[in-house]
C-alpha cells in the first residue's frame, strides 16, 4: 500500500516555546484509520498541522504522498494544489472553517481554488449536500446554525473536493450524543465504501474503537509513547494512566465511595464486594 | 463623527471619494504585500473587532457615557494602513447593511475615519512610544495621546466639512442646501464635543485596551502585523519629516491655483472677512478677538506683506508653514522628554 | 484536591453581608452593549430564503443597489421641498408595501431624520440664516456680550424655516433610502451583487468575512459583558468600570486574532494561494430590469421638479 504520510524524527516548536513535538517518527498508510491519542497539550493539533501542510518540521522530514512538504512545496502547482485537493483538515473550531456568507459558497470555496469548472462544481456541491442530508441549508448564512449542522457543512466543504486522507481534530468536541453518533457512522461509511484515510486527533477514548484501527499515543513530554493496535491500547491501563488519559478516580454507589483506574470508554463493568455489578 | 447622507453637498462628497480613491489602493496593495494569506481573515475580523468597539458605552466622570470609533487602536495593533482597510470595510457594512452612516458621504466619513484618525494617532503614537518596550507605561500613555490627536483630528476635518457647506452650496437665493452651518459653529460645537468629552473617551479606550493587552498578551503588540522597519530603510522621524517638508513646500500651491484661477482662497485659510462671506452669520466681536489673540503672522504672513507679489507670499507660505511645525514638533519633543524622564524615574524608584 | 477552607461552605454569608448598600450598577455597564440586541435580531433575519422577503426581497441585489444609490445621488442634488417629500414617501412605501420587516427599519427611518430635524431647529433662527422675521421668539436688546455682538431679537425667519426643512427633508429622504436597501437584501446577496457591480473581491470578500464573524464577535462581546456583570456589586466607580470595558475590549481583540488565525489556516488548507475566486452571478430577471428602470424614470422625474 502507498504511504499517505511519512514522519522521520520531526519537532516542532512554536517560535519562543518549548518544543510542541519532539522527535517523531511514523507513517501512515493509504486506507488507514489512525488515531492520535493524548492529553491536552501533548502536541496532537501541531502533528495535524504539519501533516496538513501548515506547520513545516523544524527539524526532521515530513513527506505527503512521497513528496518533502516545505513551505514552497504546498505552494506550487502541480503538487500545490494536488495536495491541497487530497488532505482535507477537520478543525476544531467549525466557526473557524466556514468563513464564507453562505453554505454553497463554503462548499464551493475549494474547488474554485482548484479552477474546476463552474457546472462541474455547482453539481459536486449539489452532490455532496445530497450526500450528507443537508440540501436545505445551500442558502444558509452559516452563523444561525446549530453545532451539528455547522460540523456537517465544514465535512462537506472537504469532501466536495474528494480527498484521499482526512485529518480530523476532535471531530465530536462540542456535539449532542446524536450529532456524535450521526458523524461517526458517516466517517465509517466514508472510510467503508469510499477507502478513505482517516486520522483523527483526540483525547477521548470512548471515541477511538469507532475512529481507528491503529493509535498513537503522544506522551506528554511530546514524544510518541506507543504505536500499536487500538484494543491494545485501551487495554493497556498502565501506559494510559502513565500519559494522563485516564485517572484514579473516585465513585460514590449508593453508600460505598471507592477509587479505582478510570477510562471514559462507553462502558465498563466492575463488580465490588456486596454491590451489584453496574456499568458507566 | 459619522456624518449621514444629505449633510454634504455633491462637490464635498465627490471630492472624498476622489481622495479616497488612491488611499484604497494604496492600503490594500500594502496590506497584501506585508500580511499575504491572511490578509482577508485579518482584515476582516480587525473590521469586526472596529465595529464592536463603536457599541462599547464607555463611561466617563459626570454620569455621561460615550463610544469609542477605535480607529487609532486598531493603527496601533494591525497597522495604519491595515487600519485604512479595516474601517474603511466596517464602515461599509455600517452604512449598507445596517443603513446607518451615510452611502454617499461613505468617502468623507473614511477621510476622517480611516485615513486621518488612524495615521495623526498612529504617528502621535509612534513618536511618543518611541523605541519603549512593549510593556512600558509609556506605550500606553502614548497610545492614550494617539487615540486623543487622532480623535480630534477626524472631527476637526468633520466639522471642516460640515462649516463649508453654507459658502460652498447654495440656492439662487443665498439659502444653504446642505449643512446650514457655517464654519463659526460647526467647529467650535464639534471641537468642544470631541475635544471635552468623546477624545477623553477615545483615549481611555486607546490607552487602556492596550495597557490589557501589554501586561497579558504583549506579542500583539510587539510583533503585530506592523511590518518592521525595513534594514536600511528609513526610521520613521526621518520618512514624517519628508512629509512634513513636502506639505510645506506645497503649501504655495493653494495660494496659486485659487489665484491662477481666480477663485476666492483656499479652502481653510479664511481669514476673519473671508469667513464673514462665508459664513454669513459671523458675530462682530470676532474681529475683536481676533485682534486680541493677535497671532505673531496674522493670515500666514507679516502685515505689509500682503500686498507683495505672489513668489514672496509664497516664500512667507513655506516659513510660517515651517514655524507651524517647529512648534508641533516641538511640543511633542516636550513630551517626549517628559514621558522618557518618568520612566526612568520609576526604573530608579 | 486539597482539604475544603473552613469559609467555603453554603452557610457562610459573613462577607456578603459587608455589603451594606443596595448594589448599583452605573447605567451605562448595565446598558453596555446596549445596541446588540437589534444587531443580532437583524443577523438572525438574514436565514430567511430571499422569497420569503417580499417582492422587494426577490429583486436582485445589483438591481436594487443600482437603482436605490441613483435615486439616492437625485435627492442630494434636488433643491426644492417637493421632490424631498415624494422621494420619503416613497421611500415609506417601498418599506410598507414590499414585505420588509417593518419594524427593522422603523426606528432609523423615525430616528435620525428627528435627530436632523433637531439640529435643523436653529438653522431657523435669525442668528445662522439671515432672513425676514416670522416669529419673534425673544428681544435679546442688541449691544455686544463680550466680544460677541447680541442681535435685536430671536426669531424664525422665512429663508431658516425653509433652509432647515429642507436639510431635514433631504435627511430623512437618504436614510430611507439606506435602510429599505438594507432592510430588503440580505448580506449573502448584497455581497454578492457589489462583486457583480464591480466592487474588487478582495474588498467584497472582508466585508463578507466581518459580517460572518460580527455575530460571533458581537457574542463573545456579550459573554465578556456579562461575565463582568454577575461579579460587580456595589458601586465601582468610573475609573474601574473603564478598566473593565478596556479589558473586554482587549480580550475581544485576543479571540479575534485567534479566530483570525485559524480562518488563515482552513483557507489555505482547502486551496487558497492569495486570489480570489468567486462563483460567476446569476442572470438578470424581467423583474430587475423592471426595478432599475422605474428607479431610473422615478430618479428623473425628481430632477425634473427642481
Amino acid at each position: 500500500m502507498d504511504k499517505v504520510f511519512d514522519f522521520r524524527g520531526v519537532s516542532f516548536a512554536y517560535p519562543g516555546r518549548e518544543p510542541s513535538l519532539r522527535e517523531a517518527t511514523f507513517d501512515v498508510s493509504e486506507g488507514e484509520r489512525l488515531a492520535i491519542l493524548g492529553a491536552n497539550g501533548s502536541g496532537k493539533s501541531t502533528l495535524l498541522h504539519l501533516m496538513d501542510g501548515l506547520y513545516f518540521a523544524q527539524s526532521g522530514d515530513v513527506r505527503a504522498f512521497g513528496q518533502r512538504l516545505t513551505p514552497d512545496a504546498v505552494e506550487r502547482p502541480p503538487f500545490g494544489p494536488l495536495f491541497r485537493k487530497r488532505a482535507g483538515f477537520l478543525f476544531q473550531n467549525s466557526d473557524a472553517q466556514l468563513f464564507c456568507p453562505t453554505v454553497e459558497e463554503e462548499l464551493a470555496f475549494g474547488p474554485l481554488q482548484m479552477g474546476w469548472k463552474e457546472e462541474e462544481i455547482l453539481r459536486r456541491v449539489g452532490d455532496t449536500l445530497g450526500l450528507l442530508g443537508i440540501g436545505h441549508l445551500r442558502d444558509r448564512p452559516p452563523h444561525g446554525l446549530s453545532s451539528g449542522e455547522k460540523k456537517k457543512v465544514a465535512l462537506a466543504s472537504l469532501l466536495v473536493l474528494s480527498p484521499v486522507v482526512l485529518l480530523l481534530d476532535e471531530p465530536t468536541a462540542g456535539l449532542d450524543p446524536r450529532s456524535q453518533g450521526m458523524l461517526l457512522e458517516l466517517l465509517d461509511d466514508l472510510h467503508g465504501r469510499g477507502g478513505l484515510t482517516l486520522v483523527t486527533a483526540t483525547h477521548d477514548l470512548e471515541l477511538l474503537p469507532h475512529i481507528a484501527d491503529r493509535v498513537l499515543i503522544l506522551g506528554e513530554d511530546h514524544r510518541i509513547a506507543a504505536d500499536l493496535p487500538t484494543e491494545r491500547a485501551l487495554g493497556d491501563t498502565g501506559l494510559l494512566l502513565s500519559v494522563n488519559l485516564i485517572h484514579a478516580h473516585r465513585h460514590r454507589h449508593g453508600g460505598m465511595v471507592h477509587s479505582h483506574p478510570h477510562q471514559h470508554t462507553r462502558t465498563h463493568d466492575h463488580a465490588h464486594g456486596g454491590g451489584e455489578d453496574h456499568g458507566h | 463623527m459619522h456624518i449621514p447622507d444629505g449633510y454634504l453637498g455633491p462637490q464635498t462628497y465627490l471630492a472624498a471619494y476622489g481622495l479616497m480613491a488612491p488611499a484604497w489602493v494604496w492600503a490594500s496593495r500594502k496590506v497584501k504585500r506585508t500580511l499575504r494569506l491572511k490578509q482577508v481573515p485579518l482584515m476582516a475580523l480587525g473590521a469586526a473587532f472596529t465595529f464592536v468597539i463603536m457599541m462599547f458605552n464607555v463611561p466617563v466622570p459626570g454620569g455621561t457615557t460615550g463610544h469609542a470609533v477605535g480607529a487609532v487602536l486598531v493603527a496601533i495593533l494591525l497597522g495604519p494602513w491595515a487600519a485604512v482597510v479595516a474601517v474603511s470595510v466596517a464602515l461599509a457594512v455600517q452604512a449598507l447593511l445596517f443603513g446607518d452612516g451615510g452611502v454617499t458621504a461613505f468617502g468623507a466619513n473614511c477621510l476622517n475615519m480611516a485615513v486621518i484618525m488612524p495615521f495623526t494617532g498612529w504617528w502621535t503614537y509612534r513618536l511618543m512610544a518611541g523605541k519603549s518596550p512593549a510593556d512600558s507605561k509609556r506605550r500606553w500613555v502614548a497610545a492614550a495621546v494617539g487615540g486623543y490627536v487622532g480623535l480630534n483630528a477626524a472631527a476637526l476635518s468633520a466639522a471642516f466639512m460640515f462649516g463649508i457647506q453654507p459658502a460652498l452650496a447654495h440656492d439662487a437665493a443665498g439659502r444653504a442646501l446642505y449643512c446650514p452651518f457655517g464654519l463659526s459653529i460647526a467647529v467650535p460645537a464639534m471641537a468642544i464635543e470631541h475635544l471635552l468629552l468623546f477624545g477623553v473617551v477615545e483615549a481611555v479606550v486607546t490607552g487602556l485596551v492596550v495597557a490589557y493587552l501589554s501586561k497579558s498578551e504583549p506579542s500583539l503588540l510587539e510583533g503585530g502585523v506592523a511590518p518592521p522597519p525595513a534594514p536600511g530603510g528609513r526610521p520613521l522621524w526621518k520618512k514624517l519629516a519628508l512629509g512634513v517638508a513636502a506639505l510645506v513646500l506645497l503649501t504655495p500651491l493653494g495660494l496659486m491655483i485659487p489665484a491662477k484661477l481666480g477663485a476666492g482662497d483656499a479652502w481653510g485659510e479664511w481669514g476673519g472677512d473671508r469667513l464673514r462671506e462665508l459664513a454669513g452669520y459671523l458675530p462682530a466681536g470676532f474681529g475683536k478677538v481676533a485682534a486680541l489673540w493677535h497671532s505673531p503672522m496674522p493670515d500666514y504672513a507679516p502685515r505689509g506683506a500682503e500686498e507683495a507679489a505672489l513668489p514672496v507670499l509664497s516664500g512667507w507660505y513655506i516659513l510660517s508653514g515651517a514655524l507651524g511645525v517647529l512648534a508641533v514638533a516641538g511640543l511633542v519633543w516636550i513630551a517626549r522628554r517628559w514621558l522618557s524622564h518618568k520612566e526612568t524615574d520609576g526604573i530608579a524608584s | 484536591m486539597g482539604s475544603l477552607p473552613e469559609w467555603m461552605a453554603p452557610a457562610d454569608e459573613g462577607t456578603a453581608l459587608l455589603v451594606r448598600k443596595a448594589p448599583r450598577v452605573s447605567r451605562a455597564v448595565r446598558r453596555g452593549l446596549g445596541g446588540i440586541v437589534g444587531i443580532a435580531a437583524a443577523l438572525l433575519d438574514d436565514g430567511l430564503p430571499a422569497g420569503r422577503r417580499g417582492w422587494l426581497g426577490r429583486v436582485d441585489a445589483r438591481a436594487k443597489v443600482l437603482g436605490l444609490l441613483f435615486i439616492l445621488v437625485i435627492t442630494t442634488l434636488v433643491t426644492t421641498l417637493e421632490p424631498l417629500a415624494l422621494c420619503v414617501g416613497a421611500a415609506w412605501a417601498l418599506a410598507l408595501f414590499g414585505g420588509i420587516n417593518i419594524r427593522r427599519v422603523a426606528l432609523a427611518m423615525l430616528a435620525v431624520p428627528a435627530f436632523t430635524l433637531a439640529l435643523a431647529v436653529p438653522a431657523s433662527f435669525n442668528v445662522v440664516t439671515e432672513g425676514a422675521p416670522l416669529v419673534v421668539l425673544c428681544h435679546l436688546g442688541g449691544g455686544h456680550w463680550g466680544p460677541w455682538r447680541v442681535p435685536e431679537l430671536l426669531a424664525v425667519t422665512d429663508r431658516g424655516l425653509f433652509v432647515a426643512a429642507r436639510f431635514a427633508l433631504r435627511s430623512a429622504a437618504c436614510v430611507s433610502l439606506a435602510s429599505v436597501l438594507a432592510a430588503s437584501t440580505r448580506p449573502q446577496d448584497l455581497f454578492k451583487g457589489l462583486r457583480g457591480l464591480g466592487v474588487p473581491s478582495a474588498f467584497v470578500m472582508v466585508a463578507a468575512m466581518m459580517t460572518r464573524y460580527l455575530d460571533l464577535l458581537l457574542r463573545s462581546a456579550e459573554e465578556i459583558h456579562l461575565a463582568k456583570l454577575s461579579r460587580s456589586l456595589g458601586g465601582v466607580g468610573v475609573a474601574r468600570e473603564q478598566v473593565w470595558a478596556a479589558a473586554g475590549m482587549g480580550e475581544l481583540y485576543r479571540r479575534s486574532r485567534t479566530v483570525a488565525e485559524s480562518v488563515a489556516e482552513a483557507m489555505v488548507s482547502r486551496g487558497y494561494t492569495g486570489e480570489i475566486h468567486t462563483l460567476r452571478q446569476g442572470r438578470w430577471s424581467w423583474r430587475d430590469g423592471a426595478f432599475v428602470a422605474g428607479c431610473l424614470a422615478f430618479g428623473a422625474g425628481l430632477l425634473a421638479l427642481g
